[in-house]
Order: structure tokens, then C-alpha cells, then sequence
């Protein structure tokens, strides 16, 4: 009989694909997308995709409304920066360079997260993140030529 | 050095979602992650009157805007799925680095549905990346 791995039984296994295909397709409807709207116009429609989900989430599991000031204005912020994020992505597949190189570039941005959880939270980075740092390094080098 | 234009577009959202990594810890410790997504796109909306393109929206493809809102619900549906990883069991530590590798999907689909090809000095540059992607996104200790 053969042996499923346990991992591909776990529920979070398959949610942690659903989650991957999904933000492949974003990416691949982005690309589409920005070949025929401008950058800004993407942003501005991508926001409505939210609508749906965000109800769904809260239909699904119905919790009481929050109301603490600092996670609501770190939340917000979150969205500002994100859609911001979102808007010079748009810019950069708009800009016909190569979606997978852009997509593997943007995808370094827990460098950032890493760099800043140091200098904000003071937290430790481990052996496997100053790997990690250095091959972002050596990515960023090469998409630069 | 010249530099293509999408590297300095690329380095803004890098900059901005690198915030949001941060920003993102510290809302959920005030805040359950249900409640966290729904403020951020609230946020979203909050930079869409600077974003209305006015009469014209309506005069551009219905297929581009089309495009864009499915890119919108795949981006939601996506993080939704991490959401509910990560509160079935998944550990951070391994649920992170795993849904950090999405631009595999790109890198597979993008010769067949966007006919584009990268060169061999590209795909070691993705291959770099992905594995700092994967390594950064392992849990830090605290101070």
C-alpha cells in the first residue's frame, strides 16, 4: 500500500497551495490586465476584487467587531502601503518588462520586513535569514544588469 | 549603470510591502486576522479617489477591466487561503516560506500564457531569489 506523506493530509498543506495558485493567478490576470488598462485604473478596480472575500471571511466565521484604535490604524496603513505596493507593480508590468523576473523581484520584500523587524522590533535574525539576505542580494545584482 | 524602468517601480513596492510585512505583525496583535484583512481593504479604498480615472473608465476594455477585478478576488482568495493555513494548524514557520514560492506558478505558466521567455542569467536571478524568499520568510527569535 503506498504511504501517503502526512503533510499532504494536513489541511494547512492544501490551503498553503490554494493560497500559491492563487497568487499566481493574480500575478498572470495583473500582467493581462496591464497590457490593456493603465496602472492606475488596475489599482483602482483590483480594490473592488476585495468586496466579495472580505464578506465571505466574515459570513464564514462571524466574529464581534473590533475596536482597538492601533490595530485599526495599523490595518489601515497596511491597505495604503499595500495599495501603493500594488499600484508601481501594475506600473512595472505596464513598463513590458519580463512578468517573471518582476515577480520574483517584488517577492524579495520580506528583506525589507526582516531588515525593519530588526531595527523596529528587536528582533533576531536567525542563520537561515542572513543566508537569505545574501541570495537577495545576489538576485537584486543580477536583475539589475 | 542604465537600469529598466520596472526595476525602480519594483523597488517601490518592494519597499512598501516590506512595510506592510511589519505593519501586518504588529495589527494582528491587536487585531484577529479576519478583522485585519477588512481594515486593509478598507485602506484600499481609502486611495481610490486619487485613483478614479473619471468618464474614461468607461471607455476602456471590458476585458482589462475584467482582468483587474479577477486579479483583486485571486489576490483576496489568496490571502484568505493563508489566513485559514495558518489557523489550521499550519506553522508559520513553514506555511510563510511555503506561499512565498507563487512566482513558480508565474515562471511555469508565463511561456504559455503570456509567451514570454526569460534568459539563463534570469532564471538564476529567480532561482536566487526564491531560495532568499523561502529563507527569509523563517520565523526570527526575539531579542
Amino acid at each position: 500500500m503506498k504511504v501517503i506523506p502526512q503533510g499532504l493530509k494536513a489541511k494547512w498543506f492544501w490551503y498553503s497551495l490554494l493560497c500559491v495558485l492563487c497568487w499566481g493567478a493574480w500575478v498572470l490576470c495583473s500582467k493581462l490586465g496591464t497590457n490593456e488598462i493603465p496602472a492606475s485604473t488596475m489599482q483602482f478596480i483590483f480594490a473592488f476584487g476585495f468586496i466579495p472575500v472580505a464578506i465571505l471571511v466574515l459570513v464564514m466565521k462571524p466574529v464581534k467587531f473590533e475596536k482597538s484604535a492601533k490595530g485599526i490604524a495599523y490595518s489601515l496603513g497596511n491597505g495604503i502601503l499595500a495599495g501603493i505596493g500594488g499600484l508601481t507593480l501594475f506600473a512595472a508590468y505596464r513598463s513590458g518588462g519580463n512578468t517573471s523576473v518582476i515577480t520574483a523581484a517584488t517577492a524579495l520584500y520580506p528583506l525589507i520586513t526582516v531588515v525593519l523587524a530588526v531595527l523596529v522590533l528587536h528582533e533576531r535574525l536567525n542563520w537561515l535569514q542572513m543566508v537569505g539576505l545574501g541570495f537577495a542580494v545576489v538576485a537584486i545584482i543580477i536583475f539589475s544588469l | 549603470m542604465h537600469l529598466p524602468p520596472w526595476f525602480w517601480f519594483g523597488l517601490i513596492t518592494l519597499i512598501s510591502w516590506g512595510i506592510v510585512g511589519l505593519l501586518q505583525k504588529l495589527s494582528t496583535n491587536h487585531l484577529s486576522a479576519e478583522w485585519a484583512l477588512v481594515w486593509l481593504a478598507v485602506g484600499f479604498f481609502i486611495l481610490e479617489p486619487w485613483l478614479y480615472p473619471g468618464k474614461v473608465l468607461f471607455t476602456y476594455s471590458h476585458r482589462g477591466l475584467e482582468w483587474a477585478l479577477l486579479s483583486g478576488v485571486f489576490n483576496a482568495l489568496g490571502a484568505w487561503a493563508l489566513l485559514a493555513a495558518l489557523k489550521s494548524g499550519g506553522k508559520a514557520s513553514i506555511v510563510a516560506p511555503f506561499t512565498a514560492l507563487y512566482p513558480i506558478v508565474v515562471v511555469f505558466l508565463a511561456p504559455f500564457i503570456l509567451h514570454e521567455s526569460i534568459s539563463a542569467l534570469q532564471a538564476v536571478g529567480i532561482v536566487c531569489a526564491l531560495i532568499a524568499v523561502v529563507l527569509l520568510s523563517t520565523e526570527s527569535s526575539t531579542a
